[in-house]
């Protein structure tokens, strides 16, 4: 990859619009993927999501703005795009009469995988989703969940620069996910760049390294998860965790920069701090005045935003914009 | 390199979902059952002419039919998705799956073709010389039309919206259509066959060139 293509990203996308008739589906979106990072798109339902991923593999065409993969502009080198990518759509549909090992045998040819090497392909594939037993089943045979890793396994067959999966762990068991989210971090290891949009936080927080947020067609921001967090500030707490609970901490709650407290758990407290007062004087006074209360403090942590809780703030603040 | 292997790939998936076996084992038993149930005229008509008849008449239906509802069946359920995001030329994949169902359909009529001379040897020594001339200049004529029909089931195929729409409209449409390169045989023209060849080629080649057009303009 040249010096140029590393400083402007894998993905470039800049002021992509996406209209269909009245609705914009898309507004300006901008943002940049570099070669390696795993990128987590969230977004509620409608945002725009599959609009934005249908714009990067060529099935949609903007109405607005450029988009960059790889070096090549997209749709005009829609070609060279394709031989770098490999997709997941979020409904993977198979015609009813292939079998899996007749469907990956066909795309990967399509792909450019050679002759001779689409033997050893297909059942490296199959192993990496485990579905190492199903390659001469009908695909309608197989549960959804089946279905969607076979999904997977033929966008990995020509070992693309840029994966593509929209939705994928959507409708998959505990344990697949966990597989699937596995694979997802082994090929960011490995230099693949993944996009990857999902509804399910927790996993996006497992495994992206950066994160997009979507809402009505427009990013609302993108970053780390840390960075999400603090470019964030939404609110000042502090988890105490503690050993032994004289049931007397209540009385903290009269301490000056004290808004309140509450107890989330048995021996935790969750105590909400005035943010316009001093806050290390706040919890000097906090530690000091619970072990006058007879309370053993095990630990005391500030207390971080989780990813959903980031997302929603974004969203709502998008709603209310 | 893609073209070769798309249409190879439709001929596997008609001989796995079982549509040959219907159209080449279905298409020779309808004539018969069809010769065993007309009714008695007392004058008894000629295999080779009963089957003549049968392609010609349902053939080409067969075929358009089939396309649309192919297509549209694979657009709707976006089979096409896993197809386009590949590095291949947006035209290969519907005119692939024109010449998988030509082909089909071809070697159908012409199964039903013979298979009528081959009655008709056994049962009368050989069919008139007459019928036979005929039966292989509506062959000809009938293989125009079914190219005109295939190319109307591919571009309703790409245009329409459902399945039922698009069976409604290439039932509607795909017949009209087709009896065009039949129009020299109404006109005084001592041999009308190439030019029905001529003017089927020349229609289908339109109509694909439409459907492609239309198909690599599709967004997905």
């Amino acid at each position: 990859m040249s010096d140029s293509k590393e400083r402007n990203g894998f993905v470039v996308f800049e002021g992509v619009s996406k209209r269909y008739k009245s609705l914009l589906a898309l507004n300006n979106v901008s943002f940049k993927i570099k070669e390696g990072e795993i990128f987590g798109y969230i977004g509620p339902n409608g945002a725009g999501k599959t609009t934005t991923i249908k714009i990067m593999v060529g099935l949609l065409r903007s109405t607005q703005g450029t988009l960059h993969i790889g070096g090549h502009q997209m749709p005009d080198e829609k070609n060279e795009v394709h031989k770098l990518l490999g997709y997941l759509p979020q409904n993977v549909a198979f015609q009813e009469w292939r079998t899996v090992d007749h469907a990956l045998r066909t795309f990967g040819k399509l792909s450019g995988v050679k002759k001779n090497e689409i033997e050893n392909r297909i059942e490296e594939v199959l192993e990496l989703v485990a579905l190492p037993n199903v390659r001469h089943q009908k695909i309608v045979e197989l549960s959804s969940g089946m279905t969607q890793k076979l999904g997977l396994a033929q966008s990995l067959l020509h070992n693309p620069k840029l994966l593509v999966l929209d939705e994928p762990l959507a409708g998959l068991d505990p344990e697949s996910r966990y597989q699937v989210k596995q694979i997802i971090k082994e090929l960011g290891k490995s230099g693949t760049t993944v996009f990857f949009s999902s509804h399910i936080l927790s996993d996006v927080q497992d495994v992206a390294t950066k994160i997009g947020i979507l809402n009505r067609g427009c990013i609302m921001q993108i970053g780390t998860l840390d960075e999400l967090k603090s470019g964030f500030p939404i609110k000042n707490d502090v988890t105490v965790v503690l050993s032994h609970d004289s049931g007397q901490w209540r009385e903290v709650e009269s301490l000056k920069g004290v808004t309140g407290v509450e107890q989330p758990a048995r021996n935790s407290l969750l105590v909400h701090l005035d943010s316009e007062t001093d806050i290390d004087e706040t919890i000097h006074n906090l530690i000091q005045s619970l072990m006058n209360l007879d309370c053993r403090i095990r630990s005391l942590t500030p207390a971080s935003p989780t990813l959903d809780e980031v997302y929603l703030q974004y969203v709502r603040r998008g709603e209310n914009a | 390199m893609s073209f070769l292997l798309l249409f190879k790939d439709e001929l596997n998936g008609f001989y796995k979902s079982k549509v040959m076996t219907f159209l080449w084992i279905g298409l020779p038993l309808m004539t018969v059952l069809l010769h065993l149930w007309s009714p008695n005229t007392g004058e008894e008509i000629p295999f080779t002419l009963l089957s003549t008849l049968l392609v010609s008449s349902i053939g080409g239906t067969l075929a358009a039919v089939m396309l649309t509802v192919s297509i549209v069946h694979e657009k709707t359920r976006h089979v096409y998705d896993l197809f386009l995001v590949r590095p291949l030329k947006r035209w290969h994949i519907v005119i692939s799956k024109f010449f998988a169902v030509y082909t089909c359909i071809a070697i159908a009529s012409i199964l039903t073709l013979m298979l009528g001379v081959v009655i008709d040897y056994l049962l009368m020594g050989g069919a008139p010389e007459a019928i036979l001339n005929d039966a292989i200049q509506s062959l000809a004529i009938s293989l125009s039309m079914m190219a005109v029909s295939s190319s109307v089931g591919v571009l309703i195929g790409v245009i329409s919206p459902s399945v039922l729409v698009g069976a409604i409209l290439v039932i509607y449409g795909g017949n009209q259509i087709s009896v065009i390169p039949m129009l020299p045989n109404m006109l005084n023209i001592s041999n009308p066959v190439p030019f029905t060849l001529i003017l089927g080629v020349l229609i289908s080649c339109v109509l694909l060139l439409i459907a492609v057009f239309l198909f690599s303009k599709k967004q997905f």
